[in-house]
């Protein structure tokens, strides 16, 4: 009785984990070669730029992958963090606060911006898609506004700089934060009633609302968190540059996105994981990355994720339906 | 029966992304010999201007034998320049010539590059002082407003009216060279007459509408200088317009492409800047002589390959005085 139901969520499992598994594989050659081309690549020093660079795009992915698993999306992280940078330049500036607090307070700023998109999303009952397209240009627009596209937040003080450029033992100073966000989120989508709830969203909204779970709110959090990490982002962002210039985090949105779907979540939502994430951060980070070292020009990184992320679309599409048939089979065998 | 396919195609996307680097691999190996490797960074890669200051920069690293690195952003995300720097950094160049977009921004991964004895240029534009060894100033205030003076000077005999369009009345580095302008013309040139000094807010449209309005408010006009880029074809095509092709003319400050249509049809006579490639050139063995120790920071000369010498102003190394384009040598020229 109770063994094909094992081996059914085993046949699943495995399937899953092919894809992670799968990207992971991508990785490690992606390191071999670039290893053996660059003879510095592998240096420990390198490992901490790429660490280093990754973190805001990294922190953008993690709180994308709940909004992507509800079904949802966010396209307006990359502004978010844009208007956070030079919100948070005006208030350390303009308003005289302390670094720490500025900081703070960019938090809420974000999870501001963020419960903007979730009110517009879930009471107006709008489309993800649409409300951020919106919400996109409003704050990309509202950060060029604030600063007329030419103001530019600099000199800042070297305790704070030091957020973004340092190192502690060894690691760049931000790697704990992310790390801890790192950790915040997988347990939130992978040990909480949260994410089941969140999946279960994104497989079948109306079967998750019948199952008594409050879609509304459950969605609209995932766009606040989004707003808060921004805001993080921002922060860090704001640290490593020494400047917060209206034209921060252009373009991140595109790579959040995509490294979440090219770490195995599906964007109909319903299916994902925060360490395919993860993975999907590093296999994008890495690639553009080693190119430098393999002398090649950076244009070829931006041709190369895309295949990346084409080939991983399909091979995710055939294990699904692949999937589907091992069901059909097993519901066989078991008749 | 399925599964094989999903296996195939994963080997696919692990193919594709292998086809990609090993097709990079014929170019790469230079790196590791015992040249120096002289990184240098544009702005924006695509732009005109900086792709000739590389094909200067490239004919140097022939002739001196080193090897050349070119990068720069192609997105507009001001923390591209950094993440290359830093990448540079780690993969060990011996020197680095950047022309910045983000001061602020770039100069604290500059000032890193530094600290780790890499030697570090600007060109184009400057960092801030204390994240570079030199800056190869492509013009002097002096140098401009000398060479657009005598230029019209020639151009009208040293007599008669002129009027100048600016991008704005409080530009800092426009009123620079006005005041060297104005200098040069009291002092060498006291029958010539400025009448008229207007903004057009770095516009074309307002500079041609600025420019009509000049040549029907003063009918003795014999010369309009446009001392930002779109004023030049916005007078150029005001003259034209107006069929005083010849009875007025027009020199500028600006890109020779923009400009090219009306210097073949008469309506402008010079236009000023520098030779970019040479600007590439110079830039390219001044790092070379940094890194090799050879330029050191009391020089007051440098002589670079076939260019011959070239003064130092502290920390300035100066290209020395702009080239004037005109009908005869424009069509050379593709920036």
């Amino acid at each position: 009785m109770n063994a094909p139901k094992t081996s059914k969520s085993g046949a699943w499992k495995s399937i899953w984990l092919r894809h992670e598994t799968v990207l992971f594989a991508i990785l490690i050659l992606e390191w071999l070669y670039f290893n053996s081309v660059g003879p510095r690549f592998g240096s420990l020093d390198n490992s901490c730029d790429i660490l280093r660079h990754s973190v805001e795009i990294g922190l953008l992915a993690l709180v994308m992958t709940p909004i992507i698993l509800t079904g949802g999306i966010d396209l307006s992280v990359g502004a978010m963090l844009g208007l956070c940078a030079i919100l948070f330049g005006k208030l350390w500036r303009d308003a005289h606060v302390s670094v720490w607090i500025a900081g703070l307070a960019t938090l809420g700023i974000g999870g501001f911006c963020g419960a903007l998109n979730a009110s517009l999303i879930t009471l107006l009952r709008l489309p993800p898609l649409i409300v951020t397209l919106g919400t996109f240009s409003l704050f990309r627009g509202l950060a060029e506004a604030t600063t007329q596209g030419v103001d530019t937040f600099t000199g800042f003080p070297n305790f704070f700089l030091a957020l973004g450029q340092s190192e502690l033992v060894g690691l760049p100073a931000q790697a704990p934060l992310f790390v801890a966000v790192a950790v915040g989120i997988w347990l939130l989508v992978h040990r909480t009633t949260f994410g089941r709830s969140w999946r279960a969203i994104g497989f079948a909204p109306e079967g998750a609302r019948y199952a008594g779970i409050s879609v509304e709110r459950r969605v609209g959090m995932t766009y606040v968190l989004a707003g808060i990490i921004a805001g993080l982002a921002a922060v860090i962002y704001t640290a490593r540059l020494g400047q917060a210039k209206a034209d921060a985090g252009t373009g991140y949105e595109l790579f959040a996105i995509t490294a979440v779907v090219l770490g195995g979540t599906s964007i109909f939502g319903g299916v994902g994981s925060v360490h395919g994430t993860l993975l999907g951060v590093a296999a994008i980070a890495v690639l553009s990355n080693g190119l430098v070292h393999a002398r090649q020009p950076r244009e070829v990184a931006g041709m190369l994720i895309g295949a990346l992320l084409l080939a991983a679309l399909t091979v995710s599409v055939l294990a699904k339906q692949f999937a589907a048939r091992s069901k059909i089979g097993h519901a066989r065998h078991s008749t | 029966m399925t599964m094989p396919k999903t296996f195939a195609l994963t080997l696919l996307a692990v193919g594709v992304l292998l086809a990609g680097c090993s097709k990079s691999t014929d170019t790469s190996n230079t790196a590791s010999g015992k040249k120096l490797a002289i990184a240098l960074m544009p702005k924006s890669k695509g732009n005109a201007y900086f792709i000739s200051c590389k094909a200067g920069a490239e004919k140097a690293a022939k002739e001196l034998g080193l090897e050349l690195i070119f990068d720069g952003p192609t997105d507009p995300d001001p923390a591209k320049q950094n993440e290359i720097i830093e990448n540079w950094i780690t993969l060990g160049v011996d020197a680095i010539a950047a022309a910045c977009e983000n001061r602020e921004g770039i100069s604290t991964a500059l000032r890193k590059a530094r600290a780790k004895e890499i030697k570090v240029i600007t060109f184009d534009s400057d960092a801030s002082q204390d994240a570079r060894d030199f800056f190869v100033n492509q013009a002097t205030p002096e140098g401009i407003g000398n060479t657009l003076m005598d230029e019209a000077a020639r151009l009208t005999g040293s007599e008669g009216e002129f009027a100048i369009i600016t991008a704005s009345l409080t530009a800092a580095n426009m009123n620079e060279w006005q005041k060297y302008i104005e200098a040069r013309r009291s002092s060498k040139y006291p029958n010539m007459k400025m009448v008229a000094l207007r903004p057009c807010d770095d516009l074309k449209d307002k500079a041609q509408a600025e420019a009509t309005a000049l040549l029907s408010a003063n009918p003795n006009l014999k010369l309009i200088m446009a001392i930002c880029s779109p004023a030049v074809p916005g007078a150029a095509e005001a003259v034209k317009q107006a069929g005083k092709t010849g009875q007025v003319k027009v020199i500028g400050l600006g890109l020779p492409s923009e400009n090219r249509r009306y210097v073949k049809e008469g309506v402008t006579d010079s236009v000023i800047l520098w030779k970019t490639e040479d600007l590439g050139y110079l830039t390219l063995y001044a790092a070379q002589a940094l890194a090799n120790g050879s330029l050191k920071p009391s020089d007051k000369t440098f002589k670079a390959g076939q260019l011959g010498e070239f003064e130092i102003q502290g920390d300035n190394i100066l290209l020395g005085k702009p080239f004037i384009f005109n009908k005869e040598n424009i069509d050379q020229f593709n920036f």
